[in-house]
């Protein structure tokens, strides 16, 4: 994706000469409602995990379904009422301010130059990209620390080497860093068993143990976080409403998890609410959708049919897809995580 | 020059003798050929080895599990996802629809290619109808079919949609171009000039990108349209741009008398251009404009860039998943076979068209 940098520089600037394409209060949910279906990212072939496409042409993956969980959020259903636009990332910006998307969601960083330059607004994270080490699973290490004295191959030149380093001498370890020259290097030297250990984002070690190697069991992500790039749903700068809907809807998703609702069980759990919090997310007690502009009942209709943030997860990155990813940092707070809900009164 | 002659071959002679003249001439040759002829043997069985012996062909699950610990190539990525390459995204219901949209459109392009088919009478209607049916057909909505709008459209029935359009509305710009270029009036031509020089310096990947994303923020509302149809509109500039420029060495090649003679009967511009001037310079174009054709059909795997899901990008998610990202070699594989099969047959048509028209042969 080098080759793209200068493209997507090149857009920038573009968007910048552009008139500024700030929303107003409440008018993207408003277009949205107006044209009955919600204009969401998807990607320009596959990115495994969070958007690819099944044997019959349907996307599936965890972005993939937060968009679902958005159009279901304002409609009731998704069926119907989305548009999934494949996107390059190159593209995503130029065409969210031109309107051809309402939202991006798109594993995109949090970065300032998004957020202020490129006028852009970015909800709570739905997740943190972490960077994990992987290893051989026959070394038996557990943790990070375990791999003390070992080799570590990396792209020459990365914030991962530094990540490396830093970490090794906080914790007080040594690690050689096996540089190479490209990361297919770097991946192949590592599954070669040229080096103990290989760093990344955690989803994408899990990619690689699911596809790489012809036993996964070979494969071991180790829990260590050394760093994490927060992913957001990007909107357009100034549409205040907008963000609220994606972070309620991202709180919810959470809430859900917390309180143990399920798809499954969001029916008893609306007749008969274990406590206020989920009487009001279920729009028992009214309020939940009114306040941002939806139906009292759009957490139930999202959790009915998407179900809650683990739900989500487990189908497209953890134990019910090939990739077999744990939450770990992503996990609720409770967990050792640090995804939690905001406080829904 | 003497080498040549020493290898030159009687008509007669049988085929030991030929082998032995072309091949085994003196003792250098015989080890040449003979090394490069094990190293080929030893490819070509290696590839057959991969692709024919130990290839898996289907999966009677739908899974990978049949390709686990195999040596050969996992054809069954194909069998599972071939419908993912050739429709991208399109409903899965209604693929029978992009099937005979991407019919329709190929063989609108073989009767073009038909001499009974080269008047503007008659290649204009095919064209029209060609592209009505493709595009009902296609989008829906009419006669109880389902509207499937354009980001659902994929794979390679709209790569060739893509193509065709774009040669289509390419070439008469290029044709106009290139006569505007050669104007007497040193306005038009100059500026003609400026504008197929700029077109032609820029990438094609950038005047995508502006077509597709950059426009709608300077158009009035009522002019962006689709983003498909700004993108093929870009996508004709910048082949209409090339295909001016040769033309127009087409027309400069011709000698100055044919033009001078055809002013001398009396001819009006029009008939010129018509009779005496386009039927020669395309026919001297005619290898380089094959040669665009060719190159065109490769570029519109650019598109992806943009966020369309032509076949390259289809392939891309065919083997991007859990279950068959280690069968990327066979999806690209297939993938080139579809490509071949259309650049190889432009180019057949190409040499064809040459011997039919005996271009070189004046």
């Amino acid at each position: 994706m080098k080759f793209m940098k200068p493209l997507a520089i090149g857009a920038t600037a573009a968007l910048m000469l552009a008139p500024a394409a700030h929303a107003e209060f409440g008018a993207t949910l408003k277009t949205i409602q107006d044209r009955g279906s919600l204009s969401c990212t998807g990607h320009n072939g596959s990115f495994p995990g969070m958007a690819e496409v099944d044997d019959k042409g349907s996307w599936i993956g965890f972005d993939i379904d937060l968009c679902r969980a958005l159009a279901t959020a304002i409609f009731g259903a998704f069926e119907g009422h989305l548009t999934i636009q494949p996107t390059s990332w190159a593209q995503r910006w130029p065409s969210l301010q031109s309107g051809e998307l309402d939202i991006v969601i798109k594993s995109s960083g949090w970065t300032m130059s998004r957020d202020t330059d490129t006028s852009l607004q970015f909800s709570r994270p739905y997740m943190m990209a972490g960077i994990n080490y992987a290893t051989h699973a026959d070394n038996g290490s557990v943790k990070v620390a375990d791999l003390d004295g070992g080799t570590m191959c990396v792209q020459a030149g990365t914030t991962y080497e530094r990540y490396a380093v830093e970490h090794a001498q906080a914790n007080d370890y040594t690690m050689e860093v096996v540089p190479f020259e490209t990361t297919e290097a770097s991946k192949a030297a590592f599954l070669s068993g040229r080096c103990d250990a290989y760093m990344d984002w955690d989803l994408q070690l899990a990619v690689m143990r699911a596809t790489a190697v012809d036993d996964p069991e070979s494969i071991k992500i180790l829990p260590d976080v050394l760093s994490a790039e927060p992913l957001g749903f990007v909107m357009r700068q100034g549409d205040d409403q907008w963000v609220d809907v994606s972070n309620w809807l991202m709180s919810i998703l959470l809430l859900a998890d917390e309180a143990g609702v399920t798809s499954e069980n969001v029916d008893e759990m609306k007749a008969n609410p274990p406590t206020p919090a989920v009487g009001t997310m279920l729009g028992v007690t009214p309020g939940v959708g009114t306040r941002i502009g939806l139906s009292d009942d759009w957490a139930y209709n999202v959790i009915k049919q998407l179900g809650n943030y683990n739900e989500i997860w487990e189908r497209n990155m953890g134990q019910g897809s090939a990739y077999k990813l744990e939450r770990g940092v992503n996990g609720l707070i409770r967990d050792g995580g640090i995804l939690h809900s905001l406080v829904l009164d | 020059m003497t080498d040549q002659i020493a290898v030159f071959i009687p008509p007669h002679s049988n085929i030991a003798q030929r082998l032995r003249k072309r091949f085994f001439s003196s003792a250098m040759n015989s080890v040449i050929t003979i090394i490069v002829g094990l190293f080929l043997a030893w490819a070509v069985w290696n590839v057959f080895n991969w692709a024919i012996l130990n290839a898996v062909w289907a999966s009677p699950d739908g899974t990978s599990k049949v390709c686990h610990g195999i040596e050969g190539a996992c054809w069954a990525v194909i069998d599972v996802r071939w419908r993912l390459i050739i429709f991208g995204l399109f409903p899965f219901e209604e693929q029978w629809r992009s099937t005979f949209a991407c019919i329709v459109i190929v063989m609108v392009a073989i009767m073009s290619c038909v001499p009974f088919f080269w008047k503007p009478m008659r290649l204009g209607p095919l064209w029209v109808v060609g592209f009505a049916i493709f595009y009902t057909l296609m989008a829906g909505g009419v006669f109880g079919l389902s509207y499937v709008g354009p980001a659902d459209w994929g794979g390679l029935t709209l790569t060739v949609f893509v193509y065709a359009a774009g040669v289509l509305i390419g070439m008469p710009t290029a044709i106009a171009l290139a006569l505007l270029r050669r104007s007497e009036l040193p306005v038009i031509a100059k500026t003609t000039g400026a504008i197929i020089d700029a077109v032609r310096s820029l990438p094609l990947v950038s005047i995508l990108f502006t077509a597709a994303l950059i426009l709608p923020f300077v158009l009035p509302g009522f002019l962006v349209g689709d983003k498909i149809w700004r993108v093929i509109i870009g996508f004709a500039l910048f082949f209409a741009a090339y295909q001016a420029e040769i033309i127009r060495s087409g027309i400069q090649a011709l000698p100055s008398g044919q033009e001078e003679a055809a002013k001398a009967l009396g001819l009006t511009y029009w008939q010129r251009i018509n009779r005496i001037i386009l039927p020669q310079a395309f026919r001297n174009a005619l290898p380089p404009t094959i040669n665009q054709f060719v190159i065109t059909f490769k570029e519109t795997s650019l598109i992806v860039i943009i966020g369309f899901f032509e076949v390259l990008a289809s392939g891309n998610a065919a083997f991007g998943s859990g279950e068959w990202s280690h069968a990327w070699v066979e999806v690209y594989c297939f993938v080139a076979m579809i490509y071949f099969v259309f650049v190889f047959s432009l180019s057949r048509y190409g040499a064809y068209l040459e011997r039919h028209l005996r271009v070189g042969q004046h």
